[in-house]
């Protein structure tokens, strides 16, 4: 495998206060393909993951020295725009979170901010959007519905639709099956593979065998600092650290 | 064990006969405004009380035509919510949206000290402050008048306004604010096109509440709104809302005479109002929780 | 900078200058009313009453009147708002009783205070012959104050931890044992701030008591419940409006009015501070 490296991570460190959350980590992350994080819950995952599109930027306490660039660009220099930057890297949250509109405008909502106005191509829009996180076949006669009203399964992949309506190149997934059923989280599960094809996606993941399905490249963080990174292959079969073979054996975590 | 629960009714009794202490005072007030409103309308037809344009209660004969009144109750009202209802809700967007931690922490307080100050302080400084101002300024013929009893009401209302608004806006989930910034929205359009939309019911509810403090308001319109009982022309004209109305003739107008009973019938009238309001705000309040539940 | 960020960076400010007027206002009328009526104060403007048809003398008799209201007013909706509160809290079944009961206290929280002055002049002074008095008005701000009290009465109870209550049933106290033992002393001081904040409330009301018993002028404090009262927020109207001398007595009335404030606001700071203490406290407790 052998791709071209979309992000890079060089000596990062995250403070929140007084106590730092994230040790000198520095990886990249490969262009079109799934790189899961795991490691046990307060490591920093969903922190770093943050870091990505900077929604740290709305913690006052929060402080951040290193580097992240993606395409080469330094995300955390002055001239980066972050809403620019936030259009480029999607996010996918934990719980699912659709606005409280109908199925159409939540899809659409992210498109409008970033001003497409023509309703024949905002419906364009919406279906290919809809149509990649394989939701279409499901919601297309009641767009206009609230969106609060689907399931839980239908509602997440809704909200990654709304991630891919802006046209992203990354998007970051934090833990987004884990308020979802087994049903629901094998669709996410499938969906994830497929966008891997047109899109770098970032996932945290708590569960071992998802990280083992879903993704080409696993990182292995433990208390704020990144342990063992490598293809997936190889970290779930013939991990380098112990740690990491401890924690994917189930002995902590 | 069947003992210790008999010895459990008595004060299970007693506490719950306290509490109809409260439904019956709401009882006795409706009971008591239409007893006493009654009267009036042997004399007056309900339609020349409420439409009559002339009041002139003591004047022989007297007149009981209320539509003065009203107009001039919904007048400064509506005047004054247009002056207080959208500072309120930028305030309440303010400090639950933009505000650091710290000023929040003593901002809220301070909104909430300003729903203390009594309302005839306010009159107060509408008649030394702002009469004298507007006779400088706007050449009003008195000073108290329409506006000026607007913008003390309006100061009136911004706590009232300003607090309900922003416990719902408070009460929207911070995931929907992330969601929106994670698409790349500025905070202004995550203000306006999720949190605010999300908010409403319970804005509309905060405005609602605010609207009925407001046509209740007495001292400020009985002290800065200069008391003429006429239908205004201009924000610099004096009007005499239902609430001033009642509270500067009762005191004149002997128990049980026609005037006496008139004016209950004002006070009738206060109270069916707010209580509508109320019961529109506890409507809106109740389907917003279903609709989320 | 795009157009965007530019919206929002001035919508951000106009918000700022929301905030800055709102505490410009609030802040004006507290400095203005202290400028002017500092010098009208003093021990014997306290502790004198008025005299000289009220153009000159101090305010010891509208103060007192205040101060009459306040107790009589409390204690009738204290009691009776505390235990109202227990019973929709603690006792409370979905029933028809208890939805008529919360529906009449948020009703009355929205009569409006002259509304209240009708109700007790036709009810306390007409009806049940007690007469335009410190009696009479106190109970029609009891009233007034009463669905203050029952709210703020119902959410300290409400945030007393349903743990309390299981330990105590479990060691086989009835209800009303850990009612008393335990929901109310854990809930007393809450129940207390509320009480403060509605007495802030009920000092500075002058609507309800103008035709259940406020004087115009009295002599003498109120030595029986039946007596009429002076009282502040009255003693100022009548000043302002309807006093022998308006202009002499600007001094007077400026004075009057900032005792007043002072009484609101210091009552009404004691309780918001109070209240914030016991949620620091509460919040470091879980
Ligand atoms: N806003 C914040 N302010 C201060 N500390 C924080 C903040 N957010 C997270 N932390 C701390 O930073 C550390 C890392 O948290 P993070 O949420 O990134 O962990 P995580 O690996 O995502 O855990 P989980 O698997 O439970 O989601 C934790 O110790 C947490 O307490
Ligand atoms: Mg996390």
């Amino acid at each position: 495998m052998d791709r071209k490296d979309k992000i890079i991570v060089e000596n990062l460190n995250l403070f929140y206060g007084e106590t730092q959350a994230l040790k000198n980590i520095a990886l990249t992350v490969p262009e079109k393909a799934v790189t899961a994080l795991i490691g046990p819950s307060g490591c920093g995952k969903s922190t770093f993951l943050r870091c990505i599109n900077r929604m740290n930027d709305f913690i006052a306490s929060c402080r951040i020295t290193g580097k992240i660039l993606i395409d080469e660009n330094d995300i955390y220099s002055p001239e980066t725009d972050p809403i620019e930057l936030r259009r480029k890297v999607g996010m996918v949250f934990q719980r699912p979170n659709p606005f409280p509109m109908s199925i159409y405008d939540n899809v659409a909502y992210g498109p409008r901010l970033h001003g497409v106005k023509d309703k024949g191509k905002l419906d364009e829009i919406v279906e290919k959007s809809l149509k990649g996180s394989a939701l279409w076949d499901e919601v297309k006669d009641k767009l206009h519905k609230p969106a609060t009203a689907l399931s839980g399964g239908q509602q997440q992949r809704l909200c990654i639709a709304r991630a891919i309506a802006v046209e992203p190149e990354v998007i970051l997934m934090d833990e987004p099956t884990s308020a979802l059923d087994p049903m629901a989280t094998a669709r996410v599960e499938e969906l994830v593979r497929m966008l891997s094809s047109s899109y770098t996606v970032v996932i945290v993941t708590h569960n071992m065998q998802q990280a083992a399905r879903v993704s080409d490249i696993t990182v292995f963080f433990l208390m704020g600092e990144m342990i063992e990174y490598g293809p997936t292959q190889q970290i779930f079969t013939s991990p380098k650290d112990r740690r990491t073979e401890d924690y994917i054996t189930g002995r902590f975590g | 064990m069947g003992n210790t629960l008999r010895g459990d009714k008595a004060p299970q009794r007693i506490i719950q006969t306290i509490s109809i202490i409260g439904v019956a005072i709401m009882l006795f007030i409706l009971f008591f405004l239409v007893k006493e409103s009654i009267p009036i309308l042997k004399e007056v037809s309900i339609f020349q009380l409420l439409f009559g344009m002339e009041w002139y209660p003591t004047y022989d004969p007297p007149d009981y035509g209320m539509f003065p009144l009203i107009v001039g109750s919904l007048s400064v009202t509506l005047a004054a919510s247009i002056l207080a209802v959208p500072l309120s809700i930028m305030l309440a967007v303010f400090i639950s949206e933009i505000c650091p931690r710290k000023l929040k922490e003593l901002l809220k307080p301070v909104i909430e000290i300003l729903g203390f100050f009594p309302s005839v302080v306010l009159g107060f400084i509408g008649m030394v402050v702002l009469a004298p101002w507007m006779i400088q300024h706007l050449e009003a013929y008195s000073g108290l008048n329409l506006l000026n009893a607007a913008f003390l009401m309006g100061i009136m209302i911004i706590p009232t306004v300003t607090s309900l608004a922003e416990d719902s806006l408070a009460s929207i989930p911070k995931d929907l604010r992330d969601a929106s910034y994670a698409l790349g929205a500025t905070r202004l359009e995550t203000i306006t096109k999720v949190v605010l939309p999300a908010a409403l019911p319970g804005i509309l509810q905060a405005v609602l509440l605010g609207v009925m403090r407001a046509i209740g308001e007495t001292m400020v319109v009985l002290m800065a709104a200069g008391g003429a009982a006429i239908i205004p022309l201009s924000l610099t004209d004096p009007v005499r809302p239902l609430t001033s109305t009642i509270a500067s003739e009762m005191g004149e107008t002997p128990v049980g005479s026609i005037h006496y009973h008139a004016l209950f019938f004002a006070g009738l009238l206060l109270l069916l109002l707010t209580l509508g309001l109320n019961l529109l705000a506890m409507f809106i309040e109740r389907r917003a929780r279903r609709l989320r539940a | 900078m795009n157009t965007r960020l530019i919206k929002d960076k001035i919508a951000t400010g106009i918000l700022w200058a929301s905030m800055a007027l709102v505490c410009f206002i609030l802040a004006g009328i507290i400095l203005f009313l202290v400028s002017k009526g500092w010098s009208a104060i003093s021990w014997s403007f306290l502790t004198e009453p008025p005299r000289n048809q009220m153009t000159e003398g101090g305010i010891f008799t509208p103060l007192v009147g205040t101060l009459q209201l306040i107790v009589v007013s409390m204690a009738f909706a204290f009691p009776v708002g505390v235990f109202t509160a227990v019973y929709l809290v603690e006792y409370a079944k979905d029933d028809i009783f208890t939805r008529l009961l919360r529906l009449a206290v948020r009703s009355l929280a929205g009569v409006p205070s002259v509304v209240y002055g009708l109700f007790g002049l036709s009810f306390f002074v007409i009806f049940l012959k007690i007469g335009a008095s410190l009696l009479s008005a106190g109970l029609t701000l009891g009233c007034l104050a009463l669905p203050v009290i029952v709210g703020a009465s119902e959410s300290a109870l409400m945030a007393v931890p349903q743990d309390y209550r299981d330990a105590s049933y479990a060691m086989g106290a009835t209800r009303w044992q850990t009612i008393r033992k335990v929901v109310l002393p854990a809930a007393f001081p809450s129940i207390i701030t509320g009480a403060i904040l509605s007495v802030g409330r009920v000092a500075g009301e002058t609507a309800p008591i103008i035709f259940t018993g406020a004087a115009f002028f009295a002599p003498n404090i109120a030595k029986s419940l039946f007596d009429q009262v002076m009282a502040l927020p009255y003693h100022i109207l009548v000043l302002a409006t309807a006093g022998t001398n308006i202009d002499k007595t600007r001094p007077i009335q400026y004075g009057t009015t900032l005792v007043l404030l002072a009484l609101v606001l210091g009552i009404t700071l004691i309780g918001v501070i109070w209240r914030a203490h016991l949620r620091g406290r509460n919040q470091s407790l879980k």
